[in-house]
C-alpha cells in the first residue's frame, strides 16, 4: 500500500515536471519568435515575403535601369547640346570678328595719308587704299580708328572733311591713318609695288602716304549699330 | 498533502529545465504546443476521473504521454498532407478539458453547498437535543 503511494507520487511529479517542462520551453520559443521576425516565421509565411521582396527587387532594379537610360540619355544630351553650344559661341566669334563689332589685334600695317597743300585726300583715294589692303589680305581696317566694316560709306562733306560711317557724324581729317590687320608682308609688298603700289602712285604725284609695319596692331570695333531693317535671310 | 508537494517540486524541476534547455526552432515549437494541450487535457481528464472515482494510474500515463505523441504525429501529417490537423485536435482537447472543467467546478460547488446544508443542520440538531 505504502509503495503503491511512492509510485503514484512520484509518477504524478514526473508529469507535473514534464508538462511545466515542456511548457517554459514553448513559452521560450514563442517569446524568442517574437524577437528575431524572420527566423520564425513558417515556411509559407517565408515563402510569400521572400516572393515579395524578390517583386520588389525586380520592380527596382527595372526602375534603377530606367533611371540609369535616362541619366545617359541626358548626359548624351548635355554633351551634344555642349559641343552645339560651342560650335555656335565659336560660329559667332568669328562671325563678329569679321563683322567688327570685337576689338581685335594682329601683325599688319599702318598707313598715314596726309594733306599736302592741294593735294587732299579724297575718298576716292581711300576707297583705293581699302581696296588694295583688302587685295592683299587684310581682315581688319580701320581709318582714324573708325572701323571699316561691310556697310561703311566714306565721304567728303567738306573740302578737307571726311565722314566715315555716316552713322555717326563725327568728321575726320588729315592726317588720315589707316590700321590694316592682316599678312604684313603681303600688304607691305603689294602697297609699296615700284612705280604701279598705291604709295609710289601717290606719292609720285604728290601726295604724302607713309607706311608703317607693325607686328602688334589693335583695331577699334564698330562703335555704330548695325540695324538690318528690309533684308532677311532668303531660303 | 504530499501528492500537492510532489506536484509542487516537480513543476519547479521542469521550469528549471524548461528555461534552461536550448531554444527549439519555431517549426518545431507548433508540435510541442499541440503537446501541451494534449497534456493539459488529460490531467483534467484525471482530475475529472479522480472525482468520479474511477482513477486508473495507467490509463492517466498512457492518455498523458499517448495522446501528446499522438497528436504531434497528426499534426506532422496536417503539415505532411498540408491539412490544418492540429486545429481539429486543438478543437477536441480544449473542448473536452472545458467540459472537465464544468464537472470539477459543479463537483465542488455541490461539495461546499452541501457541507454549509449539513453544518446548517448539525446545528439544528444539537440545539435540539441541548433542549
Amino acid at each position: 500500500m505504502r509503495k503503491d503511494k511512492m509510485v503514484i507520487i512520484i509518477i504524478v511529479g514526473i508529469v507535473a515536471a514534464v508538462l511545466s517542462g515542456t511548457m517554459f520551453m514553448q513559452f521560450r520559443a514563442v517569446e524568442w519568435t517574437e524577437e528575431t521576425q524572420i527566423e520564425g516565421m513558417r515556411e509559407a509565411e517565408l515563402r510569400t515575403t521572400i516572393a515579395e521582396y524578390k517583386e520588389k527587387y525586380e520592380e527596382l532594379e527595372t526602375k534603377l535601369l530606367d533611371n540609369n537610360k535616362k541619366i545617359d540619355e541626358y548626359n548624351q544630351k548635355l554633351e551634344s547640346n555642349q559641343e552645339s553650344a560651342e560650335l555656335v559661341e565659336k560660329e559667332l566669334e568669328q562671325t563678329n570678328l569679321l563683322v567688327g563689332k570685337t576689338k581685335v589685334k594682329g601683325e599688319g600695317v599702318i598707313v598715314t595719308l596726309k594733306d599736302v597743300d592741294e593735294n587732299r585726300i579724297t575718298p576716292d583715294i581711300l576707297v583705293e587704299l581699302i581696296n588694295e589692303l583688302r587685295y592683299a589680305g587684310a581682315e581688319a581696317i580701320s581709318i582714324n580708328n573708325k572701323r571699316i566694316i561691310n556697310m561703311t560709306d566714306i565721304a567728303e562733306v567738306t573740302a578737307g572733311y571726311l565722314v566715315i560711317n555716316s552713322g555717326d557724324q563725327s568728321r575726320i581729317t588729315s592726317p588720315y591713318e589707316v590700321k590694316a590687320i592682316g599678312k604684313e608682308e603681303y600688304l607691305a609688298s603689294n602697297l609699296s609695288l615700284k612705280n604701279v603700289g598705291f604709295i609710289d602712285k601717290y606719292n609720285s604725284s604728290g601726295y604724302d602716304i607713309q607706311l608703317t609695319k607693325d607686328n602688334n596692331i589693335t583695331i577699334e570695333p564698330y562703335e555704330g549699330n548695325i540695324n538690318i531693317k528690309y533684308m532677311e535671310e532668303a531660303e | 498533502m504530499i501528492i500537492f508537494i510532489a506536484i509542487l517540486i516537480g513543476c519547479i524541476v521542469g521550469a528549471i529545465v524548461g528555461v534552461n534547455v536550448p531554444i527549439i526552432s519555431y517549426t518545431y515549437s507548433g508540435y510541442l504546443a499541440i503537446a501541451i494541450i494534449a497534456a493539459l487535457d488529460s490531467v483534467f481528464g484525471g482530475i475529472t476521473s479522480i472525482i468520479k472515482k474511477n482513477f486508473d494510474m495507467k490509463i492517466f500515463i498512457s492518455g498523458f504521454f499517448g495522446n501528446a505523441i499522438l497528436s504531434i504525429l497528426l499534426t506532422y501529417l496536417g503539415q505532411k498532407l498540408n491539412v490544418d490537423i492540429y486545429l481539429a485536435a486543438i478543437v477536441v482537447f480544449v473542448g473536452r478539458m472545458f467540459n472537465n472543467l464544468a464537472i470539477i467546478r459543479r463537483y465542488y460547488i455541490e461539495k461546499f453547498s452541501n457541507d454549509k446544508v449539513f453544518s446548517k443542520a448539525k446545528k439544528i440538531i444539537d440545539k435540539n437535543e441541548g433542549k
